[in-house]
């Protein structure tokens, strides 16, 4: 029901006028190239191993021998990955397959809430003095057969989080490939710190129940779920931002808090350069005052309306009355709905996610595009997808994208097929952290990046090569992979011992890149 | 020419030629040619509390919870630098270099574009372009590059991955944090090194990063090796990709070798996070209060190396905090800071620029502490006078921007 005039400022002709203007300009500066050359490209064949091995890499964390085996059976890499995306949305719509000992992350929220509620206790409870052993074995991070002591409970949490998020990149039985880099790429596009205090027990429930779960849904609904989570209420401080005047702030001196306003607008939805100023975060903080967490209702969230500033408000031009039917909570979700459609926020998210799946720096064309089905869609993500993986930069084998830490570290288990392995999971988790890429770990709100710069260091790249070369050791060979490899990789790997073999395909430019 | 250079660089590496003797016969080079490290406190630290605006009325009052208590001689209160200023108690370390007269502050210095974005602040803060967000270098490799006329390895970074500040053509060393800075790795092995090579033949790009990591790690293990290894748990390290506060001591522990080592590293770069205090940042102890003693007792650590002539510390963080406490006994994103300058050419025990005090209409926007001073010209000063550039290479590092003259006592000439 849209009951909110959703107004960008600029009539649709202006818009129109601004486009011409800007594309006369743009054939003014840069002269048509000559007739053959203007002459369409041929397309890019999208089949035979380079398609497939950009298929399997990119939409998932890499060749799994089942996956890969499903894919050359398919032949037509751009079916397969149509259908991966298709089968990535159903599963986002289901539960996902927890195994058993990690189920703990997606208790109602009430349940995680009282878990913390009960560590502090117990803390409290410790005789001062008294040291309480913080440091977790390593041998043990990642087993949890027994119900963790109320003192642990917060880092255990953590700990079954950063578990999921391995079992997920690498076991396909357990989660649909697609959707475990979908589920990544909003974590960290709506990031929140795991080891910041009061986040730390929800940031699994926030991965399943906020990225996961509208991962390929309305980009709106992803925002406004993030915003009534906890964690991202404790994240950013909303959950403490009142109005000046309310009653509450004038016991214990609280007040408006701006963290998450201005946030919301420059990383989650328009982008610095999107058109909104410092009053407008101001205004936007108003708007959001009263959200906070609830520990005993089911979503999480409540709005309190007494700590909630009363009066009329306007954000980027637009108005947003307090009036009876409008009143509280339904201004921030309708500042939500309006700043998650707005044509920024299509284009930042477009390109975010062309640099995510394409290249470092994507084609603007790719990118126009994406953001004109974003609109058109009501910023329906699927369809966004679709749009990227029909396109021909995708397959284009310029565009290259160098693997993240995180990236290499699923790929490794996927490649190794030890997805079961929780020692593994130890060595990958370890050199995530060690390449300065710690799973779920990014202390402030803008994310990792995901770019070759980054990444692409000396240092860094040595790191890599000591984890391809130690977790490979002894592992069987995947004859299945060599058609995939160049001449070269494949004379350098025959090179070696068997039993060193897999550690040098790992290593290689091949799945380095991808 | 660059070609050339890439390709003489990949022989060399390749042969192991960054080999020991090679590094140790840098180390007793002459040091007439100052140093310059940089500590960037990432998250936009608190000035006003670590340069605590004392005899200003209205600093307690715009500050109700959070104001470090005016100084009554003790240790819980601000410790008196001057009639305007004090120090925060958790940096009474620092408080003898003060009376020593080698520390000194800029209280209202910053970036002239109003960003309140952190990452946007850190680009321009990095690239030393305030105001452009195109793709730009970082200027201390741009600066590397001018100390050493385009030749040779003169910075180094210790603890992030790939900081903008030193990327970009000129060669740089980067360290990882923690303890990971003291192993060599598996390509310290010339066999493996050799078979890993031929991996990334007919790759060059990748072949002489590959090198050029291996040896870098090889050295870096040699020289950190014994004296460091006991002193930190290393799971707090790793467990902090962005690096705490905490582990700062112990990265500058790491620069600060490497530079003694190898005197041809003549810029060096930490960073820390965990500034961006939002709630509950604390007044005379608590959150703030902690990262700050940890930040004092690094600068300790580094006076207690780069103590010769010319080289000179400097402390510095994207933007400052709004002057007032907000809602929730924090602060928010604000615009000018004070930064830091320690060393011995350093006019200090004093503090420099314009500072007018907290009145409103004294304010930026009514809200922060004013840019009086443009960063840039604060580092022009210290490029001048500690790694005596002349002044027409400063604009090479920082193009555009204007020297200026109200900083001129900054440095003793």
């Amino acid at each position: 029901m849209p009951s909110f005039q959703l107004n960008y400022g600029l009539p649709s002709q202006i818009v129109l006028g601004v486009c011409l203007l800007l594309s006369l300009w743009g054939c003014a500066q840069k002269p048509l190239p000559p007739q053959t050359a203007a002459l369409p490209l041929s397309p890019i064949e999208i089949k035979g191993t380079a398609a497939e091995w950009r298929a399997i890499n990119r939409l998932t964390y890499g060749p799994s021998p089942a996956l890969l085996a499903d894919l050359r059976s398919n032949g037509q890499p751009k079916n397969w990955a149509l259908s991966q995306l298709d089968a990535a949305r159903k599963a986002s719509l289901e539960a996902p397959k927890l195994p058993p000992d990690l189920a703990s992350i997606s208790d109602p929220l009430p349940t995680i809430f009282d878990g913390a509620r009960k560590e502090r206790e117990a803390r409290a409870a410790v005789p001062a003095g008294t040291r309480i052993n913080e440091f977790v074995v390593n041998e043990k991070r990642f087993h949890f057969q027994e119900e963790p002591e109320p003192l642990f409970y917060n880092r255990t949490q953590v700990n079954k989080a950063i578990a999921w998020r391995l079992a997920s990149c690498s076991n396909d039985d357990v989660e649909q490939p697609l959707l475990a880099r979908m589920t990544e790429f909003w974590f960290n596009h709506f990031n929140i710190y795991q080891q910041k205090g009061s986040v730390r027990p929800f940031a699994g429930h926030y991965a399943i129940h906020v990225a996961r779960a509208h991962a390929l849904g309305k980009f709106e609904d992803l925002v406004l779920a993030s915003a009534k989570h906890p964690a991202m209420l404790y994240y950013l401080d909303q959950w403490l931002s009142v109005s000046p005047q309310s009653a509450r702030a004038g016991q214990s001196g609280r007040g408006l808090n701006e963290n998450y306003a201005r946030e919301l607008m420059e990383l989650h939805t328009l982008g610095v350069q999107g058109g909104y100023t410092q009053e407008d975060v101001r205004e936007l903080a108003r708007i959001f005052t009263g959200w906070t967490v609830s520990p005993r209702s089911d979503s999480g969230f409540q709005f309190v309306m007494r700590l909630h500033e009363s009066g009329n408000k306007t954000l980027m031009g637009q108005s947003i009355p307090s009036s009876a039917e409008l009143i509280g909570m339904r201004e921030g979700e309708q500042a939500i709905r309006f700043l998650a459609n707005h044509p920024s926020t299509a284009q930042r998210v477009s390109r975010r996610l062309a640099e995510y799946f394409v290249a470092d720096s994507p084609p603007q064309d790719l990118i126009d595009l994406m953001a004109k089905t974003f609109l058109a869609s009501g910023g329906d993500i699927y369809q966004v997808m679709k749009v990227m993986l029909n396109h021909q930069a995708f397959w284009s084998p310029e565009n290259k994208l160098y693997r993240t830490p995180y990236d290499f570290a699923c790929a490794s288990l996927r490649v190794l097929n030890v997805s079961q392995d929780r020692v593994k999971w130890l060595q990958a988790f370890g050199y995530a952290a060690v390449a300065g890429h710690a799973i779920q770990n990014w202390q402030t709100p803008d994310g990792y990046a995901f770019n070759a710069n980054t990444w692409l260091t000396p240092e860094a790249l040595t790191r890599r090569i000591d984890f391809a070369l130690n977790i490979s050791r002894n592992a069987p060979e995947r004859s299945d992979l060599y058609p995939y490899l160049s001449d070269n990789t494949k004379k350098a790997v025959m090179n070696q011992a068997p039993q060193q073999r897999m550690g040098f395909v790992l290593g290689s430019s091949e799945l380095v890149f991808k | 020419m660059r070609l050339n250079r890439r390709q003489a660089i990949f022989q060399t590496l390749r042969m192991g030629a960054f080999s020991l003797p090679a590094i140790s016969a840098l180390a007793n080079a002459p040091s007439n040619s100052g140093r310059m490290v940089l500590v960037f406190l990432r998250g936009a630290y608190d000035g006003l509390s670590m340069l605590v605006p004392h005899a200003d009325a209205r600093y307690a009052q715009i500050r109700p919870n959070i104001a470090i208590p005016k100084p009554d001689g003790t240790h819980k209160t601000a410790l008196v630098l001057d009639d305007i200023f004090g120090l925060h108690p958790a940096c009474a370390a620092l408080l003898p270099l003060w009376q020593q007269g080698v520390l000194a502050a800029i209280p209202c210095a910053g970036s002239p574009d109003s960003s309140r974005s952190h990452f946007d602040a850190q680009y321009h803060w990095e690239t030393g372009k305030p105001g452009f967000s195109s793709p730009s270098s970082g200027w201390l490799n741009v600066l590397s590059g001018v100390v050493g006329n385009g030749i040779g390895l003169h910075a180094l970074g210790v603890g992030e991955s790939s900081p903008r500040i030193l990327s970009g053509p000129a060669p740089v060393q980067l360290v990882g944090n923690g303890l990971s800075a003291t192993r060599p790795g598996t390509l310290a092995d010339a066999k493996t090194r050799e078979a890993v090579l031929q991996l990334y033949a007919g790759n060059e790009k990748m072949a002489s990063a590959m090198l050029e990591g291996a040896n870098s790690r090889m050295s870096t293990a040699t020289m950190l090796k014994a004296p460091n290894m006991a002193s930190s748990n290393e799971l707090l390290v790793a467990n902090n990709g962005a690096g705490a506060p905490q582990g700062l001591a112990l990265d500058a522990k790491h620069l600060a070798t490497l530079m003694q080592q190898n005197r041809q590293l003549r810029i060096g770069f930490l960073s820390s996070g965990g500034w961006d205090t939002h709630i509950n940042q604390g007044n005379s102890t608590g959150l703030l209060a902690n990262n700050l003693s940890n930040l004092s007792n690094t600068l300790i650590q580094l006076r207690s190396v780069f103590n010769e002539p010319n080289d000179v510390v400097v402390v510095a963080s994207e933007f400052g905090r709004t002057c007032a406490e907000n809602g929730t006994r924090g602060t928010d994103h604000g615009h000018g800071n004070v930064m830091w300058l320690l060393g011995n050419r350093v006019q200090g025990g004093k503090w420099h620029g314009r500072w007018d005090g907290l009145a409103q209409n004294q304010l930026n926007e009514g809200r922060d502490i004013p840019v009086h001073h443009d960063f840039r010209a604060v580092f022009a000063q210290a490029l001048v006078a500690n790694l005596e550039l002349p002044k027409t290479a400063v604009s090479e590092v920082f193009p555009g921007y204007k020297w200026d003259n109200r900083l001129d006592g900054l440095f003793k000439i």
